[in-house]
């Protein structure tokens, strides 16, 4: 039963994803602007125009382009980017982490300050910090997290400068890791230095992702805790003595969170998405500053590889949260 | 009024309970429990016999509140606490077996927890004692592989095992007071059976007070020493079981016997309460609530 | 009892709902006639660079110019005449984005829920292909490939959020084509073209509406991030991103550059979402 879930999911997936690279591999290539020619410095003949066009493989077809580009894909060959000169895989693994970083760091806020602002307006349901909270997180949401950023970067970067507005860790910092993951392998080597420094200029990014998502939590946690706190085992829980607090707590967060456990999943994609603009904005080198650049390049094979490896991303997380959702609920695990 | 040195279980005196806008659930509800006794709280939907457990336990819906009388609990004043203090003075002397044993427990916590947490994080006993407990009591229940059950999510368990898993834990802390609010409406037949067998086993052994609300005459005959009768949030009659049955006094209590299929007289065929005798009712109720004065500051 | 419970709520509800509707109008009335009339109210010509008057602070900091009430740029130029002349290009993209990609998203949703079957599932495959991309990137992708200019922006937002509506249009379609009257309407004759629009539309209608708003906002936001990443329409020309953009940049000399068009966009995105939740309740037949 669950496998065969699985089994569908992973084909629709592969659908997916195959749909995603026909569409970035047509859109890159009807793109105006010559790359080869941006590569070559002014004065270089026909010849040497040709010679590089050979050696990318721009001289076939399209379709022959296509299928000799997913053979490489499916072998792990992402190609060569043009104007970085190294293999696409390399460079977009090396960035991988720090958005990766950087968007688990987005997750762990939004939850953490969207369950807090749930359970106080649950707590205190039916009161004016209800409202309070309804209101904050109403107008909270239909803030995009690139204004929020911006609204970071003038307070704490401008007008109370506490926090660094760009890059990812203090350049000053000797790194030798053997992963990017600066935060993870800072702190199994114990160079809290690194950890402190890499956390110190994420924070920003990593709250102008977590706000709209935090507003969202709050407002679908509180609602699903207040449906769970009429139901008769938390009255039950309040005549054997518990408070309000735990019966929140104990009883009704565990019940109440698996239709938040779904939106965060769904909308964790969207954060992710949300990492190349902001990045962008803080110019933090990750994933999505990359992509820019590519696309501003005209770096078809890297962005290629970025986009291709972004869907995937999204296309795991969706998937990952559908067997998560499966195993977090007792009546469906064994039914 | 004075708590005398002989502590009543449960004293409920002149208890009124209304809606916002004024209109009484309640009227002067009083009624006593002395230790060990059961007394049935009876009356047909709407006549607000939840109402008074409810309150008992501080759990009455949030639109509804007290407006006047006095609960009192082991000789404690529920009225005169703040809400921590009477919280944990229930808690520790009073217990609630559920109408629905579907929706009583929760479905993502297994069994064992739901039942061992409150005596140790309330009654603060050390896991050990309330562990063994636990086993004792679901044992006492006639649970097999009690172990096991504890180990159990509730939609693994039957409902009438739910029923008697929500009695064991309601008998657990050993409380002096238990409501039991319809706790066999939702079961079927042979079920409710063993179910108010079991309340009144557990409640005799332990000398637990039981005041058991429900509509069912047959429910009433079975069960309890004692008999409240309510009608739209008013005491019809207050008397022992044996005289309801062999000696009501009130026409409404002998319209709810008739009505009760097994306790109707047989040569006669089995007949709903009269709807003359409701509307007498009501009418008389609507002039009680005319002079009414309570509850209106 | 059910009234006193329905009716408190709900009155406050009502009480609030007209300031959702009134705050929002009343801004988007600024920034619209700010719009329309840029050439009269902006004091000074937006593209104007005068280097003797760069770096001018905003009116309540000593050392500005009269005249200069928001302050300057890098270049010089005047931060309030900028913001005026900006919002023309604000509200064009935000007016015409919207609509453009609320048409072809209702439509695609609408075709998808209502005939179903192979429609449906070619749309909401091709829904999920484009849900798999980073929205920012596809949209950074699709102007490089167009070519940048406000046509371009404009294509481009369509292209992505086109599958917003889709989604939700979709799903309130087939909710609403398996309700009795759509049957009894289709049993007496009328072809389902005419359904659709008769029948089914006006209950779609109010999401619609909402959705619209939520996306003038939305496409403001895209329009300066295009420009933020230089790939809107040329840097000079006065959009608000761009001026984000050139406040970002020159941020610790010249914080006013970027916080007074932030608070414009702020207000403007903020507007338009409450106005589309206003709206929506208002119109929807179940609210009422």
């Amino acid at each position: 039963m669950l496998l065969k879930t699985v089994l569908i999911r992973l084909i629709t997936t592969a659908v997916t994803l195959f749909g995603v690279a026909v569409v970035v591999f047509t859109l890159v290539r009807v793109a105006p602007g010559n790359p080869i020619a941006m590569m070559l410095p002014p004065g270089a003949t026909e010849a040497d125009i040709e010679n590089l066009k050979a050696l990318y493989g721009f001289d076939k077809s399209l379709p022959q382009q296509f299928v000799i580009w997913l053979g490489g894909v499916l072998q792990g060959d992402f190609g060569t980017s043009i104007t970085l000169r190294q293999p696409v895989d390399q460079l977009v693994l090396g960035r991988l982490p720090a958005t990766l970083e950087l968007s688990l760091m987005a997750l762990l806020i939004a939850v953490a300050l969207g369950g807090i602002a749930a359970v106080i307006g649950a707590r205190k349901r039916g009161s004016g910090t209800e409202v309070g909270v309804d209101l904050v997180s109403g107008a909270v949401l239909s803030i995009p997290d690139f204004l929020w950023g911006l609204v970071f970067v003038l307070i704490f970067g401008v007008l109370w400068p506490v926090l660094s507005i760009s890059g990812r860790v203090d350049p000053r910092l000797d790194i030798d890791f053997t992963t990017n993951f600066y935060v993870f392998e800072g702190l199994l080597r114990g160079r809290f230095d690194v950890v402190g420094s890499t956390l110190a200029h994420m924070l920003m990014p990593a709250m102008s992702l977590a706000l709209p998502l935090a507003a969202m939590i709050a407002q679908l946690l509180k609602q699903n805790l207040k449906e769970v706190l009429v139901q008769d085992y938390t009255t039950l829980a309040r005549v054997r003595g518990f408070g309000e607090t735990a019966v929140i707590l104990r009883e009704a967060l565990r019940n109440a969170a698996l239709p938040t456990l779904t939106l965060v999943g769904v909308q964790f994609t969207f954060l992710i998405g949300g990492t190349v603009i902001v990045e962008r904005l803080f110019a933090y080198e990750g994933l999505g500053n990359m992509a820019i650049d590519a696309v501003i390049n005209r770096d078809l094979p890297l962005i290629q590889g970025i986009v291709l490896l972004f869907a995937a991303l999204f296309i795991v997380i969706n998937l990952i949260v559908d067997l998560s959702y499966t195993l977090l609920n007792p009546r469906l695990r064994h039914g | 009024m004075t708590v005398t040195n002989h502590k009543t279980a449960l004293d409920v005196i002149k208890l009124n309970i209304a809606l916002p806008n004024g209109v009484r659930i309640l009227r002067d509800v009083s009624l006593s429990l002395e230790p060990g006794e059961v007394r049935a709280l009876v009356g047909e939907s709407g006549a607000g016999k939840s109402m008074i457990g409810k309150a008992v336990l501080g759990i009455l819906p949030g639109n509804l509140r007290v407006t006047e009388g006095e609960i009192i609990l082991e000789g404690q004043h529920l009225n005169a606490m703040t809400p921590w203090t009477r919280r944990s003075t229930v808690a520790q002397t009073a217990a609630l077996i559920p109408q629905d044993p579907l929706t009583a427990l929760n479905p993502v916590r297994k069994i064992g927890p739901q039942i061992i947490d409150p005596l140790i994080r309330i009654h603060g006993w050390s896991a050990d004692k309330a562990k063994a407990r636990a086993l004792d009591l679901l044992d006492r229940v006639h649970i097999r592989a009690p172990e096991r059950v504890m180990n159990s999510y509730p939609h693994e368990l039957s409902g009438g095992m739910r029923q008697r898993i929500l009695i064991a834990a309601a008998f657990a802390p050993s409380p002096r007071l238990i409501v039991a609010d319809e706790p066999t409406t939702a079961l079927d037949v042979t079920v409710q059976k063993q179910i108010l067998r079991l309340i009144r086993e557990l409640q005799r052994e332990t000398g637990t007070a039981v005041l058991f609300v429900t509509h069912d005459m047959g429910v009433v005959a079975k069960i309890s020493q004692k008999v409240t009768v309510l009608f739209a949030g008013k005491v019809m009659e207050d008397a022992t079981t044996r005289e309801v049955f062999t000696n009501p006094q009130h026409p409404y209590t002998r319209a709810l016997i008739a009505a009760t299929p097994s306790y109707a007289d047989l040569e006669r065929p089995f007949s709903p309460v009269p709807a003359s005798l409701i509307s007498d009712l009501h009418q008389q109720i609507a002039q009680d609530d005319a002079l009414y004065q309570g509850g209106s500051r | 009892m059910a009234d006193t419970t329905l009716s408190a709520p709900r009155a406050r509800r009502s009480g609030k709902l007209n300031l959702r509707l009134w705050l929002p109008l009343l801004w988007l009335g600024i920034v619209a006639a700010a719009a329309i009339l840029a050439p009269l109210v902006a004091p000074h010509d937006p593209l104007e660079q005068d280097l003797m008057l760069e770096r001018l602070p905003p009116f309540f900091i000593a050392g500005t110019e009269p005249g200069y009430w928001l302050g300057t740029d890098s270049l010089g130029r005047d931060v309030l005449s900028r913001m005026i002349y900006g919002a023309r290009i604000a509200l064009f993209v935000s007016l015409i984005a919207a609509t453009v990609t609320c048409l072809f998203g209702s439509v695609l949703g609408l075709v998808a829920g209502y005939f179903g079957g192979w429609w449906d599932r070619v749309i909401s495959r091709l829904v999920d292909i484009w849900m798999a991309f980073p929205p920012v990137l596809f949209a950074v992708l699709l102007v490089a490939v167009m070519g940048t200019g406000l046509g371009s922006v404009i294509a481009a937002i369509a292209l992505i959020d086109w599958t917003r509506f889709a989604r939700v249009i979709r799903a309130e379609t087939m909710v609403q084509s398996r309700m009795d009257y759509v049957d009894s309407s289709r049993i007496g004759g009328a072809r389902r073209v005419a359904t659709l629009a008769s029948e089914i539309l006006p209950n779609v209608m109010p999401s619609i509406i909402a959705l619209l708003m939520l996306e003038m906002g939305i496409a403001v936001i895209v329009e300066a991030i295009l420009s933020f990443v230089n790939l809107s329409i040329s840097s000079d020309d006065p959009t608000w991103g761009s001026m984000i953009a050139e406040g970002r940049n020159a941020i610790h000399f010249a914080w006013w550059v970027l916080l007074f068009p932030l608070i414009a966009l702020f207000l403007t995105v903020l507007s338009f979402s409450t106005l589309g939740e206003g709206l929506k309740q208002r119109f929807d037949p179940v609210l009422q």
